[in-house]
């Protein structure tokens, strides 16, 4: 009597559950079905207004479609995402990489080889330290699409007003720091934002420390190296004797220095330009941009923070017209005019960086065209930097132990120390051959 | 219904017997199912993951192998130590936080309770009404109440001379914390013990009075003993509530560097499943933490239980 409704019951129930979550499965495998038309792409990326380019791609071509899929910047969520769709076989065709986290990708096999599209080809169209973060031997795994090339972003006022040197030497950037402090005991040189591991490794990759280094088939981990320890050495000096503050970057109280004039340089990217102009409109007229100090006068070097590239995913459908499009995207000059109209950002394009949209006088910056300064420094950025497959995790160890410094435990210099093992035991328990030190 | 031979009644008895047995089963299936699809199944699938690990080989430019590795992960879990300091960090929190919390709960429900206050709905609204704001939101307002450069607070002690006053300090950060927690759960907490009042008889109330207890003797001797059980209710979810702590630092992390990202049990799982992709690792840390909350939260079940002599 009853047990035979239950079950009827049961029956039905499951039923229905099969049949919604059948259709639920179709409708996720239908999306990109396309027996004839246009070959629809999909691309993840958080560049503000890259529609534009997109939509000028879809107009001229009329085989491939590319849909953007607007995404949060990539340390914010959206890395996770890729190599979580990437573990489970359905990685968008195209998306937006850092140069930092490629090696991260392609220890995954994430990345399509562009190579045998004919990517290699564009070598020469891009700035040379770009092209190499792309490659790895003969592989090309990214199309450059912006680059970080960094500068000191400086008060000319407060320099003025406290008849301090603008400094070309690390030296004298310390003496400019002590001479600023007795001044004002309430301004600081510079913030020295213990968390932001891509800040500090930009100073490393400036004084030549090469991190990671690829020897045949396997890793050389150098994560204190003599030029490393150097820098490490010369900020723990800074923080010893208070002559800088240490709040994390792009925060409140961080904004707030920079427009109160607490602050009176930023050692950043290009791109900060913007973050100036947006964060402390008040200070218009300002600010001013000088080459980095250098470790040894007279010198030229650089480094780089930031800048991102174009991939194609491993589960894309249609490699050939996924590289297609991010070749396009990155090299056609009214794509690349429309990116960094649209977005601000600074292209790996060699011929757009001397294109009269870029360089051009500033008003912000009283005037001064703080492009020129970049274009120079950008083709003087070390070339043989190079990331690691497991940045992630040093970037974490990294903005912990710093911290752990800046509130009283160890030095930047041990701390450069237990990041070297604890990097060499992360990844040989990875199963990575290493050779560490 | 028409019974046909005493054979068939007796199996028909039988049937129906154990129709009548199954009955609780079936009213809690809906339940059930739920409870194991939702519950169960993640934590086993977490148990699961935990027992592989990813490898790479060489330069790792091909796809990496997952691996069965045995309790590789969970030993490896157990014997960290910043898992282990991070639990201790929120038991600290907790020793501290929860009775202060539970105390004030306690405290205006009480008054609620007993004075015939008028706004009483107002008042009680009042108290409630920071649960009702989001965890990520409320550590956002108190962020900008800790900040140094822009909190009043923090510039009235400047001002006043105190000036290595930071609520973001090493040494602050975890009361500050402690302090947005307090501020948001206490409400909700008070809204369960007062309703635990609201169901005491009032003979009680007028039994004591004949024979001369004052508010306090009634409070002390009346009230409280029959709201234990919903205080021992509260301070069970605190604690499991404690443990998982996580919008608090994450919130504040970017503001201070006194917060690592391994500063509570849940925010260091959940960076090595979404910052460093541990997955696996990430698994056995939610492993252990699911016990050590079970560990924690039946402990004080027991202990109350044995008190109140249940």
């Amino acid at each position: 009597m009853a047990k035979p409704t239950r079950s009827r019951w049961f029956t039905k129930l499951a039923l229905a559950t099969i049949a919604i979550l059948s259709i639920a499965l179709q409708a996720c495998g239908s999306s990109s079905q396309s027996s004839s038309g246009p070959v629809n792409l999909t691309f993840w990326s958080w560049v503000p207004n890259i529609q534009k380019s997109v939509d000028l791609f879809n107009s001229t071509h009329s085989n491939i479609h590319v849909t953007l899929n607007s995404v949060t910047a990539g340390n914010n969520g959206t890395y996770a995402k890729m190599l979580t769709a990437l573990k489970a076989g359905n990685a968008p065709d195209l998306g937006q990489i850092e140069y930092q986290f490629l090696p991260t990708f392609e220890s995954v096999g994430g990345l399509v080889d562009l190579s045998q599209y004919g990517a290699s080809s564009l070598q020469s169209d891009f700035v040379p330290w770009t092209w190499k973060q792309v490659t790895v031997g003969n592989a090309v795994y990214a199309i450059p699409q912006d680059s970080g090339p960094e500068a000191m972003f400086y008060r000319k006022d407060l320099f003025t007003k406290y008849n301090l040197p603008v400094p070309t030497t690390w030296a004298q950037f310390q003496q400019d720091a002590v001479a600023l402090h007795t001044a004002d005991p309430s301004a600081y040189i510079t913030d020295f934002p213990p968390k932001d591991a891509g800040w500090f490794i930009g100073l490393i990759w400036q004084a030549g420390g090469r991190w990671f280094r690829i020897n045949g088939q396997s890793w050389n981990i150098n994560v204190n190296d003599t030029a490393s320890m150097q820098v490490a050495s010369y900020w723990q000096n800074m923080l010893s004797n208070n002559l800088v503050k240490t709040d994390p970057d792009f925060s409140t109280a961080w904004y707030n220095d920079l427009q109160t004039g607490t602050v009176a340089t930023w050692l950043t990217a290009v791109w900060g330009a913007n973050t100036i102009m947006s964060n402390a409109p008040s200070t218009s007229g300002d600010w001013a941009v000088a080459p980095m100090p250098q470790w040894t006068a007279g010198q030229q070097v650089y480094g780089n923070w930031g800048g991102s590239t174009t991939v194609v995913f491993k589960d894309s459908k249609y490699p050939q017209q996924a590289a297609e499009f991010a070749q396009w995207l990155n090299t056609n000059s009214q794509s690349v005019q429309d990116m960094v109209q649209g977005a601000q950002l600074y292209p790996a394009l060699q011929s757009a960086l001397s294109s009269s949209y870029i360089n051009q006088p500033s008003a912000f910056y009283g005037n001064q065209n703080i492009y020129q300064v970049f274009q120079t420094i950008s083709g003087n950025v070390d070339v043989n930097f190079q990331w690691g497959p497991t940045m992630n995790q040093v970037f974490q160890d990294m903005s912990d132990s710093f911290s752990n410094v800046t509130n009283g435990q160890g030095t930047l210099n041990s701390a450069l120390n237990s990041l070297q093992s604890s990097t060499v035991t992360y990844m040989q328990q990875q199963g990575f051959s290493v050779n560490g030190g | 219904m028409m019974l046909g031979s005493k054979t068939t009644g007796s199996f028909r008895l039988k049937a129906g017997k154990i129709w009548i047995k199954s009955i609780p089963y079936v009213f809690i299936m809906p339940f059930g199912i739920l409870f194991l699809l939702f519950f169960i199944a993640p934590i086993m699938y977490a148990f699961y993951s935990s027992l592989f690990v990813v490898k790479h080989s060489g330069l790792g430019l091909s796809a990496p192998v997952t691996v069965f590795n045995g309790l590789f992960n969970l030993n490896q879990a157990f014997h960290d130590p910043l898992f282990y300091q991070s639990l201790g960090r929120m038991l600290l929190f907790g020793v501290v936080q929860v009775p202060i919390m539970l105390g004030l709960a306690l405290f205006f429900a009480l008054l609620l309770d007993s004075v015939t206050i008028r706004l009483k709905n107002l008042f009680r609204m009042a108290f409630f009404v920071p649960y009702a704001i989001p965890g990520v939101i409320a550590a956002l307002l108190w962020g900008y109440l800790y900040n140094p450069q822009l909190s009043p607070i923090v510039q009235f002690f400047h001002a006043i001379g105190w000036k290595s006053f930071d609520f973001l300090s090493q040494h602050a950060v975890l009361w500050s914390m402690a302090n947005i927690v307090t501020w948001e759960w206490t409400g909700y907490n008070m809204i369960i013990i007062y309703s635990a009042l609201q169901a005491i008889p009032h003979e009680l109330y007028e039994a004591a009075k004949i024979d001369g207890s004052n508010g306090f003797n009634i409070a002390r001797y009346i009230k409280i003993p029959l709201v234990a059980p919903a205080i021992v209710l509260s301070g069970l979810f605190s604690i499991i509530g404690t443990l998982q702590i996580f919008n608090e630092p994450s919130t504040l992390q970017y503001i201070t560097n006194s917060i690592t990202s391994s500063y509570t049990p849940n925010l260091y799982a959940y960076t090595a499943a979404f910052v460093t992709n541990q997955y696996n690792y990430a698994a056995a840390l939610a492993v252990l933490l699911a016990i050590a909350t079970f560990i924690f939260s039946f402990g004080l079940l027991r202990i109350t239980t044995r008190q109140t002599g249940e």
